[in-house]
């Protein structure tokens, strides 16, 4: 018995190989998302263009589209809204969700919508603009909703507003042709999908 | 030319590891002097060949020489001279070639310094240093080639190095870093020396024991470093992310600590055998895995280098061999070790037992939370992530005990203790660490904050003992010039062991009491936290060599008298289209003032992130701390004057 308890560091270790031997096969970006397959969750925000009007899930339906988290503070964001702006051109239907980092009340700083929508117009203007429209998530409830974890984050949503696909990091040239994919399947299953 | 010269230099070493893997362990084997001889040149040479390699590679970078693929990788003719020196490491390659560099100047260095070591003990331990060396001199020229050419068509410029690598702190931190993960190759070796030989005497505890040291030297300096670099580059104010590649670096420094602890009893009572032959495995075992998790891609992480599989295959095929085929040898070997110490539940190898138990329940806990979602996903279960609070809460917990038992232990003799001699003396100094701790944190006014009031008590606690220890040795020695005898390396314990209160502190205090505010601000605004004022004076464009942005100059003022000025800087580098940030910091003992500037804003305005952090230096200061307890320690004359006895005793063994 004392003899056998010598080998557990060596069974441990083997144990631990096997997973990293297949850890190493498989890519640890490529994380499934718990929503895949789920409609999108209920919300009721308002449009940056115009706050007095609240855009709803149902507003996304009807057509495929690409839900595209981002923001100003988001270098990545920024880089990516000229290749963005090139597939808005192809025909892609694209709704950002503007995610606003948090304000401190108690310190003063306070959320204002109007001049969120300047900067936003300046830099759109100056970068290429790929939005149909901008929601607004002022307390991050739809992003808490949807499990982003940063930005810019992609979801590919059906006609039927359920979501097929969730992509982490920008978008560009290189890693298009696979969310296409989808995409295209998506668009030509046409309304009878799931 | 010159890079044909160092890959070559680089071949010759893989053939000298070779011989330097075989012939000693065969000579020791056989009892055959011959073969041992061949050890020591081999690994000085090897070392000097591994050096020309080097030095070739830092040629090619030095001239721009763009048809080197790793330097049209990695440089650019804008960077200036001392970054295009360190991006000989700043990517995958180069830094495994940095990487052999270290492991052959490791050995050679044992070579040269183990003199006094009994002749076939030095061919076994140089030998499983030439093992190791195989694996890895084969990995570079085989896997990671950084001599590589793109001729016959190089590009005119090289595409720069990654801008979070441009900075004081990364030209020393990876560096730092392997000599400390390297360094525990030389622990492995003692103890792979020790299970062929059979041998488990205090001597080979004492001679394990400084490299031991400076081992866990370089890694806590390592490790400190990249944590102030993260400071300052990242812009976030953070200084640990529980990041997988921080984690692997973490958990060979948790086991190295356990190690050093059960080293001083095997050393000294002759026990814990099997248990310090098996965390001297387990440091460097661990130290190659951080290696394997940051360069295969398995895990996401910040530091992951670019992933190649057939890269992750052979550090696992390598891995298997090393820690597999120790830990059998362990299994086979050491299971016929008796201790025959005695010793009863109240004494110094009870207590130190203790600190390896939390040592290695700590080094549990990271491996879990590193590798968990690792586990989670490949049993088919999908993904999921875990983040700072499971770290954080454990950690907390796993602190209070292992404090409370590091003040007290160092009261506690060898063998046996009575408890009711260290009554009085240690209630008196628990008392005044209450009193301190309180002391401070009423200077704070708030009494709700829990995590501060618990890391001040500690923090005050393992201060007060050590002091109170001391008071005591001087109390046996005949006051304070006796102090002048107690051994380096019980002061290198008390330097340490208050590096480790200062750190705790200094955790605690940013923790809780740490302010941050994101403000938009045009020039001469001003904006107020924890009673500083900071206005904004100034921001115009930067023109430097290789990168543009924008820098912003700050005041700060203080009941309205200024304390200082802030300079914080947005990068862009327009080769990688990179933008980085370089925090203004104003240190001092008791916080730090720091600001972030972000985007610009329409108006003209800018985003700026001003934090407040109280103690925050503590936790580097206390790091150095313990860095310094092991240099005082490993000055210690006992490590060399008693290895010139054994020396003598050894030689006349063999006459």
């Amino acid at each position: 018995m004392r003899k056998a308890l010598f080998y557990v560091p060596l069974a441990a270790f083997l144990a631990l190989s096997l997973f990293l031997l297949s850890g190493l096969f498989s890519d640890p970006r490529d994380h499934g998302s718990a929503l895949i397959e789920k409609p999108l969750p209920a919300f009721s925000l308002p449009d940056l263009q115009q706050p007095t009007r609240l855009v709803t899930a149902a507003d996304l339906k009807g057509e495929v589209t690409l839900l595209n988290v981002w923001g100003l503070w988001c270098p990545t964001c920024n880089a990516e809204l000229g290749f963005l702006t090139e597939l808005r051109q192809q025909g892609v239907r694209i709704v950002g969700l503007y995610y606003v980092q948090p304000v401190d009340a108690a310190f003063g700083d306070t959320f204002d919508i109007n001049t969120l929508r300047l900067d936003v117009q300046d830099k759109l203007a100056e970068q290429g603009d790929p939005y149909l429209l901008n929601i607004v998530d002022e307390k991050r409830s739809l992003i808490f909703d949807l499990g982003v974890t940063g930005a810019p984050e992609t979801f590919l949503i059906d006609r039927n507003g359920v979501i097929r696909h969730h992509h982490v990091g920008d978008i560009n040239p290189q890693n298009w042709p696979k969310i296409q994919q989808l995409y295209q399947q998506l668009q030509q299953g046409g309304s009878d999908a799931p | 030319m010159i890079a044909e010269v160092g890959h070559l230099a680089l071949c010759f070493a893989l053939a000298l590891s070779l011989i330097l893997a075989l012939f000693p362990l065969y000579g020791s084997y056989k009892g055959a002097a011959g073969p041992v001889l061949l050890a020591r040149p081999a690994a000085v040479l090897l070392f000097l060949l591994t050096a020309v390699s080097f030095a070739a590679l830092c040629y090619a970078f030095w001239i721009n020489d763009f048809t080197v693929a790793y330097v049209a990788n990695n440089s650019n003719s804008l960077l200036p001279w001392y970054y295009r020196l360190t991006a000989v490491w700043g990517s995958h390659e180069g830094s495994m070639l940095l990487w052999v560099l270290m492991l052959s100047g490791w050995t050679a260095a044992v070579a040269l310094l183990s003199n006094s070591l009994p002749l076939i003990l030095q061919g076994r331990i140089l030998g499983v240093l030439g093992f190791v060396n195989v694996g890895f001199y084969a990995f570079v020229l085989l896997m990671s080639n950084p001599f590589e050419r793109t001729l016959p068509f190089f590009p005119v410029d090289g595409r720069d190095l990654n801008p979070l690598l441009q900075d004081f702190g990364m030209i020393i931190h990876p560096p730092l870093l392997y000599m400390g993960y390297v360094g525990f190759a030389v622990s492995f070796a003692f103890a792979i020396a020790a299970l062929l030989g059979g041998r488990f005497d205090a001597n080979w505890a004492r001679w394990a024991r400084p490299w031991t040291l400076a081992a866990w030297l370089f890694l806590t300096l390592g490790i400190m470093l990249g944590s102030w670099w993260a400071y300052n580059e990242l812009g976030w104010g953070g200084w640990w992310f529980w990041d997988p590649v921080e984690n692997a670096s973490l958990m060979p420094w948790l086991v190295g600590t356990a190690l050093l602890h059960s080293l001083a009893v095997t050393e000294k009572r002759g026990t814990f055998k099997s248990w310090t032959v098996l965390l001297a495995i387990a440091a460097f075992s661990l130290s190659l895995l951080g290696a394997f998790l940051v360069r295969s891609g398995v895990l996401v992480s910040v530091h992951a280098f670019a992933t190649d599989p057939s890269r992750g295959l052979f550090l696992l095929a390598f891995l298997l061999v090393v820690v597999g085929g120790s830990l059998l040898l362990y299994g086979l070997r050491m299971h016929a070790v008796r201790s025959q110490a005695r010793y009863q539940l109240f004494s110094r190898e009870v207590l130190l037992w203790g600190n390896n138990v939390f040592l290695l329940t700590a080094t549990l806990v990271v491996f879990l939370g590193t590798l968990y979602p690792l586990f989670h996903k490949e049993l088919g279960l999908g993904s999921i992530s875990i983040g700072e609070p499971f770290f954080n809460s454990i950690f907390q917990y796993l602190a209070i005990p292992f404090a409370l038992l590091l003040g007290l232990a160092p009261w506690v003799r060898w063998k046996q203790q009575q408890w009711q001699p260290l009554l009085k003396p240690l209630s008196l100094w628990l008392v005044g660490a209450l009193v301190l701790a309180v002391g401070v944190l009423s200077m704070y006014q708030t009494p709700a904050a829990n995590l501060a009031l618990l890391g001040l008590l500690l923090g005050a606690w393992v201060t007060m003992a050590t002091i109170g220890e001391i008071q005591q040795k001087a109390a046996q020695l005949g006051g304070i010039p006796g102090l002048f005898k107690l051994q380096a390396s019980h002061w290198g314990m008390v330097l340490g062991h208050l590096g480790f209160a200062m750190l705790v502190v200094g955790i605690a205090m940013t923790k809780t009491f740490s302010v941050e505010k994101d403000v938009r601000m045009k020039i001469g605004d001003s904006v107020e936290l924890n009673g500083y004022t900071f206005m904004l004076s100034e921001v115009y464009a930067l023109n430097g060599p290789n990168y543009g942005g924008q820098a912003a100059e700050l005041e700060v003022f203080q009941h309205g008298e200024k304390v200082t000025h802030l300079h914080a800087e947005k990068r862009f580098y327009p080769v990688t289209r990179a933008v980085m940030t370089e925090a203004a910091v104003h240190a001092r003992l008791s916080r730090d003032l720091y600001v972030a500037l972000g985007e610009e804003l329409s108006g003209p305005s800018w985003a700026l992130r001003v934090y407040v952090k109280p103690y925050v230096r503590w936790i580097w200061l206390g790091a150095i701390l313990m860095a310094l307890g092991g240099l005082v320690s490993l000055s210690d004359k006992r490590y060399r004057r008693k290895a010139a006895v054994k020396a003598e005793t050894g030689a006349k063994a063999h006459a």
